[in-house]
């Protein structure tokens, strides 16, 4: 695949490039791919990896004309949610800093714009989090919603 | 002259959904607008972690809902990457039909709001009684008008009945005989021309890099489409053309990249549409269409990451999921074609329209709030 050649590590997963990354290498990387025909941005995941204390993010960019989808993940700790913002590079970008801003409480350096942007007077942990119990959340906060107990290896 | 603040929705006709837009005006002239969302939003990302892999198929429908299909296909093709199942012929021909009406239905609704943001407000109740058809159509199919569950991991969930195709080619015949009307009404009309014409431009050398996709890059002279670019369900053996600017047929080209261009790009995608469900009603083969799939409570999927697209009525729709191996999945992230359209390219393109344009700029670039929201 064209964009493991070009950076010249990654493998293949289900018809995707999957290219692990250092945090100081994802700049030169998401250049690198531009040029060379990633000039569409995909969009930017965020996954939390609870018991291994990270947060994953995986920038998502795709080549028209060599019909190749180049996902580009790195780790970062979750005690120390810090990014540097890439929103210079594709101008979307801004927006899933936001969101991922909101949602799971990395900051973004460089981003100027992370106001609130889906939920607005927001006091609570940010809830996309894995320790952010919706369900406890509710109860606690709307006493009268029963709380239904579930076994984990054997569904519902 | 003194500059003022204008608010834009959530309430208000001339937004495309429950969003907001807050413009600054000088005089008539926006300025500078920000977009505003989450009045739809209700967790369903955070919601499929907490579900087995099968209970999300009737959640995932509801993040859009003029065309809930392309959800319903883009989840079960992701599972089915991690799982490395082939569904079977007949599975993806019928796959093939419903996303083919799903997208007449959400391009008529397209077409009759966009017609109403400039004031013909005949075309609205056209389009919308002619949906209804489509959408008796997916009531015998399905069960259902709106919502669906239908596609799932490893097929569909029942088979055609015997008396549908022709229904379905009754329908067909009538939508293309009311496209005429439509044309004499909206798009020959000489007040789109003068209202449409140039307004709105997303400027052309910049749309790929903003993440502008589906017909609104078609119109700015891109001709990819998803379903040429990654032939997913049976799109690779029908036979279709991708419409782009300047090849517009019958209608002239003016400018690329205006509400005008986009808006003749959705009507001629429902002629290709019709055109796809005839052959696919031709070529469906026999046989199953759904895989023999494991006991769904206690369903486990296999670790990795997988990414999946579809092309809607909108624009390029994709999942990523992410699953451990286990009972539910680790994350799903849904990339919806109106993140960009809605948010960064609006937000751009308003600057400097007049405060009478607003609302059709929105509606031509087809703005879904709720998978923006989620």
């Amino acid at each position: 695949m064209k964009s493991i050649e070009l950076l010249g590590k990654g493998e293949e997963m289900y018809g995707r490039a999957y290219i692990k990354l250092n945090v100081n290498e994802l700049e030169e990387a998401i250049k690198k791919l531009k040029e060379n025909g990633f000039t569409h941005f995909v969009m930017l995941s965020c996954i939390d990896w609870l018991d291994k204390g990270k947060f994953e993010l995986v920038y998502h960019m795709w080549n028209y004309e060599e019909k190749e989808h180049a996902m580009l993940s790195i780790d970062i700790d979750r005690n120390n949610a810090v990014m540097k913002s890439m929103s210079h590079l594709f101008p979307q970008i801004e927006t899933y800093e936001r969101e991922i801003h909101e949602m799971y409480g990395i900051k973004f350096d460089g981003n100027t714009r992370l106001t609130p942007f889906l939920l607005e007077n927001w006091p609570h942990a940010p809830p996309m989090r894995k320790d952010f119990n919706s369900e406890k959340f509710v109860k606690q906060v709307y006493e009268s919603i029963p709380f239904i107990e579930e076994d984990e290896n054997e569904g519902i | 002259m003194k500059e003022y603040e204008l608010f834009i929705g959530p309430q208000h006709p001339g937004i495309t959904g429950n969003m907001m837009y807050h413009l600054w005006v000088d005089g008539d002239t926006v300025t500078k607008a920000e977009c505003n969302v989450g009045y739809l939003h209700r967790g369903f990302e955070k919601l499929m972690e907490s579900r087995l892999w099968m209970q999300n198929i009737p959640l995932v429908c509801r993040i859009c809902v003029p065309e809930p299909d392309v959800n319903e296909a883009a989840y079960s093709m992701a599972v089915e990457q991690l799982m490395g199942w082939e569904i079977p012929d007949r599975a993806r021909y019928i796959r093939t039909i419903v996303l083919e009406l799903a997208r007449i239905s959400a391009y008529l609704m397209a077409i009759g709001s966009y017609a109403g943001s400039i004031g013909i407000y005949t075309i609205p109740q056209w389009s919308m009684g002619d949906r209804d058809y489509i959408l008796d159509i997916f009531e015998q199919l399905t069960g259902a008008r709106v919502y669906h569950i239908y596609i799932w991991p490893g097929g569909v969930r029942w088979d055609i009945p015997a008396d549908l195709p022709h229904l379905i080619e009754k329908t067909l015949n009538y939508i293309e005989e009311r496209l005429k009307l439509y044309d004499d009404v909206l798009f020959e009309n000489r007040i789109f021309f003068d209202r449409a014409i140039g307004v709105g431009k997303i400027p052309c050398n910049k749309a790929i890099e903003w993440g502008v996709t589906g017909p609104n890059l078609r119109a700015c002279g891109y001709g990819y489409d998803v379903r040429k670019l990654e032939p997913y369900a049976a799109y690779d053996e029908i036979d279709f053309d991708v419409v782009s600017y300047p090849d517009l047929g019958k209608f002239d080209a003016h400018e690329a990249g205006d509400a005008y261009t986009r808006m003749i790009v959705r009507r001629l995608e429902i002629e290709q549409s019709i055109r796809i469900i005839r052959q696919a009603l031709k070529k469906m083969p026999e046989g199953e269409h759904i895989l023999k799939h494991p006991n769904w409570l206690r369903w486990k999927v296999p670790e990795g990451y997988a990414f999946s697209r579809v092309e809607s009525s909108k624009g390029e729709f994709g999942y990523f999921v992410v699953s451990d191996g286990g009972l539910k999945p680790v994350r799903i992230h849904v990339r919806g074609p109106s993140y960009t359209h809605g948010i960064n390219v609006a937000e751009k393109i308003l600057q400097g329209a007049n405060i009478a344009d607003v609302s059709q700029i929105l509606f031509s670039l087809d703005i879904c709030p709720p998978d923006i929201d989620r």
